[in-house]
């Protein structure tokens, strides 16, 4: 027993020794989640721009399904940077995860769409009663779904509304199992080519006054340790945006290697989500500036107060945790240098 | 009346004493049978959680305080979690994992005693059995969704899937290892083959098959929560799920141990089963 304490603490030593060198100015990997789907995340990983700005540094790339999985990757500690859509982060801050969001992956527009089986006839959202229809809960477009439902007023229990991940739903369409789904690219382009047509986009819904978006998101602790390899990473997504706006035609080639598509697939679904400029980012539209917040953190309250009604959060925070969650300086170092 | 009163006085005494000797006896009893060695083990966890969560050592996303787990236990027993209450959640799961143990049992009992008294039974059979036994549960349920779709049949024959092998294998053992003797008695006494299989191989692997049943429902229990990741709405392996993307982890701690403590009590309902339905175990098994 002696020997068990004697030799724990020894470790326990030896892991504070470790740590304190660790603490230098370096990290030795940086793992970044992404989210499988059509942003300038693929050009920066494809080009290598994170692994540019951090020589010496290994860099690990993690493909997540969705929100709900990139919750539980944040939640066990498993990245270091990650990206989320907007219900999944009011979840999370709501919840006290320890991420700060430093910038703006995308604006979702058709690029998640709901698709419906053109046989079944659905002309309306009213004509859903009685379907079964497909969404990954805990997303986006699982918050878009059951916001748009509330908006007509219509009851989801009229319905049969399944959790499924995108690409099981591409699966679940093919044998026939669901009649509409609500979901994104690459899986989507798969689905639209069989008895199917876009019924509702993101970006309709953002004209409506629900926006959608992903935001990039870094672990407080690793922030707090290398706070320079924060810009150096912001850095690397701003360069991956621009290389997205400046050169399309090579930027459809990126995400067709990297995602296995055809390139008319990639060039199609590249136009469905909208890139935002990093100096534009700090404008009021979208995270604002360290002064003054811009309108994500009424898009995150407003995301809460929904989840809130469908009790999927148990409380809606106060203004300043989303405020708080929101941390431009990173952006505005890049962005002034 | 005076005496009548005496008598309720002597009649609640020896009520009060018998109770006191009861008590007394049932401490006793867990004292003797080390059956507080059990209920040590427990307590020092709950105590431990308890602690922990009181002066803050861990975070409460992943560890929430004990009461906030039973506040959430009695609000989705009373008010429900996404449509359902508790009770329909754990009705929802039940139904799987019954149907499912009991295909199980049906398809399984009968091809572990033809598999353990035919040899060429044996060779037909087992090269599958073997094959498939070791598959990584979610890697079997990717092709039965291909095959059976996102329905109720996919998930069921996932946990049949899952239970079937460990009765099959327990029943073979249990026909190996009957004694030889009781067979050659059996056939000296002119016993066929059916009988030979009602008379001696069923009463004599009956112990060893309720062992393989009971492996077979903790293996379909702990397949549960996948079966139940693609496109329910309802069970608990579903709740404990859904709860997690939403990081409610009350809800998941809440779930596993109602997971737990039903998954306990199925088992003593078997072992219970097995003595009244197997009277002559009882002497080997306690």
């Amino acid at each position: 027993m002696k020997k068990l304490i004697l030799s724990s603490i020894g470790m326990w030593a030896g892991l504070s020794i470790f740590s304190a060198g660790a603490f230098a100015d370096k990290p030795e990997e940086v793992t970044v989640g992404y989210l499988n789907l059509v942003n300038a995340q693929l050009v920066t990983k494809s080009l290598g721009l994170v692994q540019k700005e951090m020589p010496g540094v290994k860099i690990n790339y993690i493909k997540v399904g969705g929100g709900g999985d990139m919750l539980r990757a944040i939640a066990g500690n498993q990245v270091d940077f990650g990206g989320l859509g907007n219900p999944p982060t009011a979840i999370g801050v709501t919840r006290g995860l320890p991420i700060q969001g430093i910038m703006v992956l995308n604006m979702l527009d058709f690029v998640e769409s709901m698709v419906v089986r053109t046989s079944k006839n659905i002309k309306k959202l009213e004509d859903l009663k009685g379907k079964t229809i497909a969404a990954p809960f805990g997303s986006t477009t699982h918050y878009l779904l059951m916001t748009a439902l509330a908006d007509e007023g219509i009851d989801p229990a009229s319905m049969k509304i399944i959790d499924l991940r995108p690409n099981d739903i591409a699966l679940a369409w093919a044998r026939g199992d669901i009649d509409a789904a609500w979901f994104w690219e690459p899986a989507l382009g798969a689905v639209l080519k069989d008895d199917a047509h876009l019924f509702m986009t993101s970006g309709l819904m953002a004209a409506r006054g629900y926006p959608t978006w992903d935001v990039g998101v870094v672990m407080n602790d690793f922030a707090e340790k290398y706070p320079d390899y924060v810009n150096k990473f912001v850095t690397a997504e701003c360069k991956g945006i621009d290389f997205w706006i400046e050169n399309p035609a090579e930027t459809a080639q990126i995400i067709a290697t990297e995602l296995g598509l055809a390139l008319e697939d990639a060039a199609r679904m590249m136009k469905g989500t909208e890139m935002v400029p990093c100096a534009k980012q700090l404008t009021d539209q979208y995270i604002g500036t360290t002064e003054k917040n811009g309108q994500f953190v009424d898009t995150l309250i407003a995301t809460s107060e929904f989840l809130f009604s469908q009790k999927r959060l148990p409380l809606v925070a106060e203004r300043s945790v989303f405020e708080d969650f929101i941390d431009p300086s990173y952006l505005e170092t890049v962005v002034q240098q | 009346m005076q005496t009548n009163q005496q008598a309720v006085e002597s009649n609640g005494m020896s009520i009060a004493i018998r109770l006191r000797q009861r008590a007394l006896g049932t401490l006793a009893n867990i004292y003797y049978s080390g059956k507080y060695l059990s209920i040590l083990s427990v307590a020092t966890i709950l105590t431990a959680w308890f602690l922990v969560s009181y002066y803050g050592l861990a975070n409460p996303i992943f560890l929430p305080a004990p009461e906030s787990v039973i506040k959430t236990f009695w609000q989705v027993a009373t008010v429900g979690y996404q449509g359902s209450t508790l009770l329909e959640h754990i009705g929802t799961s039940l139904y799987r994992i019954l149907v499912a143990f009991l295909l199980a049992c049906i398809v399984g009992i009968p091809l572990g005693v033809l598999m353990g008294t035919s040899r060429s039974a044996h060779r037909i059979f087992n090269p599958i059995i073997e094959f498939y036994r070791p598959l990584p549960p979610l890697g079997l349920y990717t092709l039965l969704v291909m095959w059976l779709g996102i329905g109720e049949s996919s998930k069921l024959a996932l946990l049949f899937l899952s239970g079937l092998p460990g009765i099959i294998i327990a029943t073979i053992q249990a026909v190996t290892d009957i004694n030889p003797n009781y067979i050659r008695a059996a056939k000296s006494l002119g016993a066929g083959r059916w009988a030979l299989i009602r008379e001696v191989y069923l009463p004599g692997s009956g112990p060893t098959i309720l062992t393989g049943m009971r492996i077979s429902l903790g293996f379909i229990y702990t397949v549960l929560v996948a079966a139940e990741i693609v496109a329910a709405t309802a069970g608990i392996g579903w709740m404990i799920w859904d709860s997690a993307k939403f990081l409610l982890s009350d809800v998941v701690i809440m779930g596993l141990i109602v997971l737990g403590l039903t998954g306990m009590m199925m088992d003593q309902i078997l072992k219970i089963c097995g003595k009244i339905f197997m009277p002559w175990t009882r002497i080997k098994r306690s």
